[in-house]
């Protein structure tokens, strides 16, 4: 199926949006390490993955999977990504005070909101057609995804160790984050009623429908695979995410290194 | 007998002053011993169930009564034994291996205490009743429903494990404030004992893993009482619903059984290799991924029931992911014997049985996650042989490691060692005997749950080793009554620290005093004890831990949070039970369309939303000392909750006149039990509001008691938050 070449949306509007962030980055951050380098390079590559590869094509209006592993990756995958590649010393430089302690909440509450939200507010049945089938809108709820997860990751892997969360209530965070998208990824899992309307009465543009639903791939199950893929990867991601706070934990500080923003630019090891 | 000591030399042989004890020593002591006294119980029923086994088409028990057996001993051994003998090692242990006088709460740890017996009286009351319950521990419906199981059985079994739930939770929430804020100083939860951190973990577990059984039962009661039908599929109910929600909590539920296993063995196995644990931060970390994986994998227990394929692969996958921390573990332990100074005592022996059991019910319970594996093998007796690897030959191992290690802390004697090994002999071969034959049984396709079974070629032998290796541990098992019994009036006596060991709960005489310390040691590093037995030696000096900043929460604070998000789990299932039912296709009778005036609602929505709004008011002038300001706004927020509550009376009252009652359908059934449980808790709400405002009038709430105040706060607003989810799912169709 990746050989057929109409399932390639070469002419995606995504390459505008890679080459804005190229620029931004290499304009605003020159000689970065090639680990932050990598992490920019990779959260681009996703981006392209989500919109140029057959995924792009697939979810829009084609196969419900699909759309939800474009869903993941923009919300998820690339907003890692892209802060991952974030400076720590540079960003800190910017700001002169350390953000007030009700500021960083804020930021936690809205990330929180965000990252779960998001999910859900998409894919109440008459949204989620109207996005697929609208181009403009389709765009904003992409971009809102992009910044839902921006804010989403940043009291994680934020490059501002003063708007970072402790590890344990990041931990709390990311639990709590797994059991918002689990309860959706359940609905969507196990309900009967069909929660992407577009999906259900695809235009085949392709021929591929008949084919596929011969072999058991109704729009059903391809419906329970995509509350399963909003389920089972977040959670794992959090899983991880979550394994590298607890590193952070029981990793010794030294009094210096946890009043200053770390130096850790030079140092490839402390992506994270 | 007992040395004098806190627990009181004129007032140990008065019964009353057990009763009455708030002392987390001797509460944990009673757990132990209604543990202890259940483990003989659920035993008694083991060999009835193995003694009909035995022999082929044998009639000793009736086919009812082996149905009651063995549910009874499920049911027995997991709540009457297994929950509690943890609880009761945690609550005497945990708060002297962190340094503390007690538990947070210690009353409320009494409550939790006297709960289990309570609860075990109603199960066990059902014998009476000529009808004990008979559908298995997990009571699957529609089996359990009042058309297949009409005696009252069922009715017991749901309020037994309804009563000791509650128990339960409170207990766990202690652990958790304990663990939170009553270490002692220099004590950072970077440096806990593992047993501490990993029985914190199995305190989260529970707060969360609870309340989906309560949601499930509270409407297989309903189903039951009350006429409803959410697990009857001839009335449109759902049997796999029940299976679900029992799962979520059945899954998890292993874990905070295996999750206690650790936490002994990662204690026991370092002191007796007289080495530190290798790996402090994995293990800790392990456990805590553990708690949360365990909450993804429960349907790997419903791979039979034809989920689909999708469901199959990815819980099939997730339960082959939480074997890696497991797995962890076992090098963890493996490394920390490696090269270690190893004291075979009797501990020790348990420990490493356990290792190597536990392994083998490991590799087993990986078999399962693969699903054309499950499909062949479950319910046979490799189900049984598996999960009693687990159970017995791991977690009951590990028990028994516990019971050796900490009985000279415990009573001040030394169990004596020839009487354990015999023990652990007798254990190793009749354990193995019982359950490892089992396998090969379920290979040949035994089913299990079955009364009796044909003379198929092989299986008499089989049975019949299985029931003979039982005898080996009930034999095993007198002994370690009697050795305890001996041990008590005649045993050797313990001193402060007889294993060398390295925390804090060493540091004081055997048993402890009733404050539990006269002085502490200065803790530095996670060996609190052996840095001051080797000053030269000391772990601080030789690698960092991360220093306590000194960062204690408010009790009353974390108590409430944690009861909250408890309540919130149980919310959130009856609201999915909602949706389940009131999505799909059109149901017949009256739906939330057609019976529900959203306007009114809506009115008295608001007004429930404005009591948190006086409620925050009331609390910033009690924070400013302002009494009558606060008494004002107080009495406000009890009365918009009162008229809140009026509100949901006329609805009830609109509805039952037009004949929509709980058993009228679905929509009715869910309705009534979604927004009846969320009007009870308002009712509570507004019964504590009132004890607070007597408080007040009182003088004993004032400005250096708010966070008692603001705990209160935690629930009402919870209460209102729940009720936005309500109003959006049920009265604004959200999803639909």
């Amino acid at each position: 199926m990746m050989l057929i070449p109409e399932l390639w949306n070469w002419d995606s509007l995504v390459w505008l949006a890679i080459g804005i962030i190229l620029l931004v980055y290499f304009v605003t951050f020159k000689g970065m390490p090639p680990l932050r380098r990598f992490a920019l390079g990779l959260g681009v590559a996703f981006m392209a993955v989500a919109f140029v590869s057959p995924i792009g094509y697939l979810a829009n209006g084609y196969v419900f999977s699909a759309h939800m592993i474009q869903h993941l990756l923009m919300l998820l995958i690339v907003p890692l990504c892209l802060i991952l590649a974030l400076p720590k010393q540079r960003v800190a430089s910017w700001f002169s005070d350390t953000p007030k302690p009700q500021l960083a909440k804020a930021l936690v509450m809205i990330g929180w909101i965000g990252g779960v939200g998001a999910m859900w507010f998409w894919h109440v049945p008459n949204l989620c057609s109207v996005s697929t089938q609208n181009a403009s809108i389709g765009l904003l709820r992409d971009s809102s995804f992009m910044l839902a997860g921006l804010v989403f990751w940043w009291p994680i892997f934020g490059p501002l160790e003063s708007t970072r969360l402790s590890p344990p209530s990041g931990i709390v965070y990311l639990f709590s984050a797994c059991l918002g998208c689990t309860l959706l990824g359940i609905y969507i899992t196990f309900t009967n009623s069909i929660v992407c309307p577009v999906f259900a009465q695809s235009v085949d543009s392709l021929g591929i429908m008949a084919s596929l639903q011969a072999a058991g791939f109704t729009p059903m199950v391809d419906q329970n695979l995509g509350g399963l893929l909003m389920w089972v990867p977040p959670c794992t991601l959090y899983v991880g995410a979550i394994i590298s706070l607890l590193c952070r934990w029981y990793k010794v500080l030294d009094p210096e290194t946890i009043k200053g923003p770390v130096a850790s630019d030079h140092e490839p090891a402390h992506l994270v | 007998m007992l040395q004098p000591d806190s627990l009181g030399a004129d007032s140990r042989r008065n019964l009353f002053s057990w009763i009455c004890s708030v002392d987390h020593k001797r509460i944990g002591i009673m757990y132990m011993l209604l543990a202890v006294f259940f483990l003989l119980v659920g035993g008694v029923e083991a060999l009835l169930i193995r003694a009909q086994l035995a022999v082929p088409k044998n009639d000793l028990v009736s086919p009812q009564m082996f149905n009651q057996l063995f549910t009874l001993h499920g049911t027995t051994m997991v709540f009457l034994v297994g929950m509690p003998v943890f609880t009761g090692f945690s609550n005497f242990i945990v708060p002297l291996m962190i340094g503390a006088k007690d538990v947070a709460f210690p009353r409320l740890n009494a409550m939790s205490f006297w709960m289990l017996p309570f609860g075990a009286t109603l199960l066990y009351f059902s014998f009476f009743t000529g009808s004990a319950p008979d559908a298995g521990w997990f009571s699957y419906a529609p089996l359990s429903t009042k058309p297949f199981s009409s005696l009252p059985g069922v009715d017991y079994w749901i309020i037994g494990l309804a009563v000791m739930g509650i128990g339960s939770i409170s207990g766990a929430i202690n652990i958790v404030a304990t663990v939170m804020c009553c270490r002692a100083p220099g004590m950072s939860l970077q440096r806990v004992p593992l047993f501490v951190w990993i029985m914190f973990m199995q305190a989260i577990l529970i707060v969360i893993t609870i309340p989906p059984l309560n949601s499930a039962i509270s409407m297989l009661l309903i189903d039951r009482m009350l006429g409803a039908a959410f697990f009857e599929p001839a009335r449109g109910g759902s049997a796999l619903l029940w299976q679900h929600f029992f799962w979520m909590f059945g899954h998890p539920e292993v874990y905070v059984f295996a999750l206690p296993a650790f936490a002994i063995v990662s204690e026991v196995i370092p002191v007796f290799s007289r080495k530190p644990i290798y790996g402090y931060a994995f293990v800790a970390g392990s456990s805590t991924i553990i708690v949360l994986l365990s909450y993804t994998v429960w349907a790997h227990h419903m791979f039979a029931v034809g989920l689909g394929m999708g469901p199959n692969i990815f819980f099939a996958a997730a339960t082959l992911l939480i074997a890696l921390p497991t797995g962890v573990k076992i090098f963890n332990w493996t490394a920390t014997l490696w090269g270690g100074s190893i004291r075979f005592t009797t501990a020790m022996l348990f420990a490493i049985a356990f290792l190597i059991q536990f392994v083998v019910g490991g590799l087993t319970g990986i078999m399962f996650a693969t699903v054309p594996v499950d499909w062949q093998l479950t319910d046979t007796y490799f189900v049984v042989a598996h999960f009693h690897y687990v159970l017995v030959g791991g977690i009951v191992f590990s028990l028994f490691a516990a019971t050796f290690y900490w009985f000279p802390k415990i009573s001040g004697r030394m169990l004596n060692e020839k009487l354990g090994k015999l023990q652990f002999w007798l254990w190793l071969i009749g354990f193995n005997a019982t359950f490892g034959i089992q396998h090969l049984l379920g290979l040949m396709g035994m089913p299990r749950r079955v009364y009796t079974y044909d003379d198929n070629p092989g299986w008499a032998l089989c049975n019949g080793i299985s029931s003979a290796g039982a005898v080996f541990m009930a034999a095993g098992t007198l002994v370690l009554v009697w050795n305890i019994l001996k041990s008590m009036k005649s045993g050797a006596v313990a001193g402060n620290n007889p294993w060398e060991g390295f925390t804090l709960e060493w540091a004081t005489t055997s048993p402890p005093p009733l404050e539990n310390f006269k002085e502490l040691p200065e803790i530095k590093s996670r060996r609190p004890v052996w840095d001051a037995d080797h000053p030269d030696l000391a772990d601080w000096k030789s690698e960092k831990t991360p220093e306590d900043r000194g960062h204690r929460p408010a009790g009353a604070k974390v108590a409430a949070w944690s009861f909250v998000i408890s309540e919130a789990i149980f919310f959130i299932l009856l609201l999915v039970s909602y949706v389940v039912f009131n999505s799909g296709d059109e149901i017949e009778g009256p739906t939330s369309e057609t019976a529900l005036d959203v306007s009114r609602t809506g009115f008295f929505t608001l007004i429930l939303l404005s009591s948190s709004l006086t409620f925050w008011i009331a609390e910033r002038c009690l924070r400013r000392d302002k009494i009558g300001g606060f008494k004002l706004w107080l009495g406000l927020t009890i009365l918009l909750g009162c008229v809140f509550i009026g509100g949901q009376v006329w609805e009830y009252s609109g509805l039952i006149s037009n004949g929509i009652t709980v058993n009228r359908n679905l929509f009715a059934s869910t309705f009534f039990t979604v927004t009846g449980f969320h009007g009870l808790h308002v009712t509570g709400g507004i019964i504590v509001l009132g004890i607070m405002y007597m408080l007040g009038r009182l003088g004993y709430l004032t400005s250096k008691r708010t966070h008692v105040f603001a705990a209160v706060g935690v629930y009402w607003h919870f209460v209102d938050v729940v009720w936005i989810a309500v109003f959006s799912i049920i009265y604004l169709d959200v999803f639909k």
